[in-house]
């Protein structure tokens, strides 16, 4: 019983490891977007709290504390806060499979992938409780938009893990890394047998969390903010958080399933650079994180017939397509899964 | 192992409350809701029985999918909470006579599958039981797994042909011709002398 | 197996908890001064005027339903590309016809305009 005990402190210990570096990581990717847009733009984004206006974030969210909630008179007062919990959790929970380097993930499923696909599924609810919650027509309008972009673009990613397990034979993240090991560094992962599932994993990915240029689902310039119009205070700052979340958890995705995670990019005998780190893995992570503010920097926003026709017109026959192709692949081994 | 057990009759008392409440509450989304959480520990209680895939599937395909769709109608239908209860009595005995027959049915099941022995199949070497199921289900039930193709392309036709109706005299861009645009066919560039008329007036 | 997921459903509970907790904080230390305007739903100018809960295009159902089909396909792949070097051909065979299968419905859509959004 005391040895439980001490297991579940230590569990929760690592858990609380990849939290708070979490939500460190979405103050300063908040604060490194504005500046990143700023820069693009030829401004300076925030740059008076703290030095480079470093500690942005961290005033933005108290004051989002310190700010009240208002719940508006027609609402339903417990879904509309139960919609941010529902946003977050999975948002959150998602990071327990991701290897962040060999043997250090937090479980090791043997159902990982399937894992990641059932948690990004469950963020839909969020979005589609605080539309009906806050009861306004605009909040509405955006989460029937947002629920159903994030649900055709779903199929497309789904489809894409498919493509990833078909070459790597297992659904247990830290195996798919591995399966992209071998002597010739990046030439061994999976982007290069799977280019087009690739970029239409992480297109799908911006559009499941409905960042720019498919970000109908607020759309600031129509529905003025979409299903969080209505949100307020910290109730705003759980949402804020929950995408942001998502949006660093799509980039670290695409980098385990199709850049080879904590892989070195150079071959193997190359030396100390030709080892996998975990360096490599947030290295790669950062440059997708560094695309979503790019995109949104560069693109204009879709139109929402638009939208659907890219994914279902498009991804989606690609997807299906690839499916085969891959396993063709594997079957009369034009690739060779690594070590 | 204690605590597993414990952890069962936590799971099975949260899905029985909330399968209460799909029944017993008035408002129609917190119903579909609760739904949502019967699903969600019934996957637990799957898990706990050592079947992860059919439980990490449950909630892909029902939480995430099916009630995803349950939500979207139940909350844009505008169904009006008081006349639900209108028929209740009314019903009463036609929803009895379903659930007698029903559970008849799933007694007749698990007593056909009891005494058949289907023998228990051996889970290989402490794998993964997803291999074990994928091995089974495109071997030996290939033909029902081809059926159920068949019915979903079924269940994707009867979607389309019951639930779509064109709207007539709704403008809509086709980018195809709109990208096919010849500049020669839109824009007639018309020579001409330069006109030489009165002066304008000062 | 079951050890791993114990570290999951703890994970959940945290998450759950963060939220809970960020909420918490904002109620207790936000200012509660609520006014008839402040309750009302966002609206652009005008009074808002009746129930904004409304009927919604079907198409909107209709991806819903195209949704579930497709995945329900998905949830069918995974198993298969786990297993199918150890079947054989016969298994790449299989899922040809499974997905030709799914392709006719797919056609079908496509060509009665179903996925067009006008």
């Amino acid at each position: 019983m005391h040895a439980d005990l001490l297991l579940a402190a230590w569990t929760l210990a690592k858990i609380l490891a990849i939290s708070v570096p979490l939500i460190i990581a979405v103050a300063m990717y908040s604060y490194w977007e504005r500046k990143v847009i700023g820069w693009m733009h030829v401004r300076m984004g925030p740059n008076k709290i703290g030095p480079w206006g470093l500690l942005q974030a961290f005033a933005d969210v108290f004051k989002l504390l310190f700010k009240e909630i208002v719940v508006p008179a027609n609402a339903d007062k417990p879904l509309f806060y139960l919609a941010p919990v529902l946003a977050v959790a999975p948002a959150f929970a998602a990071w327990a499979v991701i290897p962040f380097d060999q043997g250090v993930v937090l479980a090791n499923l043997n159902v990982g992938l399937l894992y990641l696909l059932a948690m990004t599924s469950m963020g839909v609810y969020g979005i589609i409780l605080a539309g009906w919650a806050s009861n306004s027509r605009y909040a509405l309008l955006g989460a029937m938009r947002s629920a159903a972009q994030v649900v055709s673009y779903e199929i497309a990613m789904g489809m894409a893990l498919v493509c990833v397990l078909v070459l790597a034979g297992s659904l247990n993240l830290t195996d798919i890394v591995n399966a992209q090991a071998g002597g010739k560094g990046l030439l061994d992962w999976f982007w290069l047998p799977l280019l087009p599932v690739f970029v239409i994993y992480f297109v799908a990915g911006v559009a499941e969390t409905n960042r720019a240029p498919f970000d109908v689902a607020e759309g600031e310039s129509e529905i003025v903010a979409g299903f969080h119009v209505e949100y307020s205070g910290s109730a705003f700052a759980v949402f804020f958080l929950a995408e942001y979340a998502n949006m660093i958890l799509i980039s670290f995705l695409a980098s385990v399933m199709f850049l080879g995670g904590w892989l070195s990019p150079f071959p193997a005998s190359w030396g100390l650079i030709g080892q996998g780190s975990w360096i490599w893995l947030f290295a790669k992570a950062f440059a997708f994180a560094f695309m979503y503010l790019w995109f949104r920097a560069t693109f204009p926003r879709y139109r929402y017939d638009q939208i659907m026709r890219l994914g279902w017109k498009v991804f989606i026959p690609i997807t299906i397509v690839w499916v085969l192709v891959a396993g063709c692949m594997k079957y009369f081994g034009w690739i060779t899964a690594g070590a | 192992m204690t605590f597993q057990l414990l952890c069962f009759y936590a799971f099975a008392a949260v899905t029985t409350l909330a399968a209460l409440g799909v029944i017993t509450l008035r408002n129609s989304v917190h119903a579909v809701l609760c739904l949502v959480l019967t699903f969600f520990s019934t996957a637990a209680i799957w898990l706990l029985a050592e079947a992860e895939f059919l439980a990490v599937a449950l909630v892909v395909v029902y939480v995430g999918a099916v009630m995803v769709l349950f939500l979207f109608v139940v909350m844009m239908l505008d169904i009006k909470q008081e006349p639900l209860r209108e028929g209740f009595i009314r019903y009463l005995p036609v929803g009895i006579a379903v659930a007698a027959v029903m559970l008849a049915e799933m007694l007749a099941l698990i007593g056909v599958r009891a005494m058949a022995q289907v023998p228990a199949p051996a889970n290989p070497a402490g794998d993964s039981n997803i291999a074990w199921l994928g091995e089974t289900l495109f071997t030996r039930f290939l033909l029902p797994f081809e059926i159920a193709a068949l019915i979903l392309t079924v269940g994707i036709i009867a979607a389309v042909a019951l639930t779509l109706r064109r709207r007539e005299g709704v403008r809509h861009q086709d980018p195809a011709r709109q990208v096919a645009v010849d500049p020669r066919t839109r824009v007639r560039v018309v020579k001409m002398a330069a006109e030489r008329g009165q002066e304008p007036a000062a | 197996m079951l050890a791993e997921y114990w570290p999951v459903l703890l994970f959940l509970l945290v998450a759950t908890g963060i939220g809970v907790a960020l909420l918490i904080a904002g109620s207790l230390l936000g200012p509660k001064r609520p006014d008839a305007e402040k309750l009302s739903p966002y609206e652009c100018g005008f009074e808002a005027f009746e129930d904004a809960r409304m009927k919604f295009d079907v198409r909107y159902y209709l991806i819903a339903i195209l949704f579930i089909i497709f995945d329900l396909e998905i949830a069918f792949l995974f198993p298969w590309a786990v297993v199918f070097t150890k079947i054989g051909l016969i298994a790449l065979i299989e899922m040809a016809l499974f997905l030709a299968l799914l392709v006719v419905g797919f056609v079908y859509i496509w060509k009665k305009g179903a996925l067009e959004w006008e």
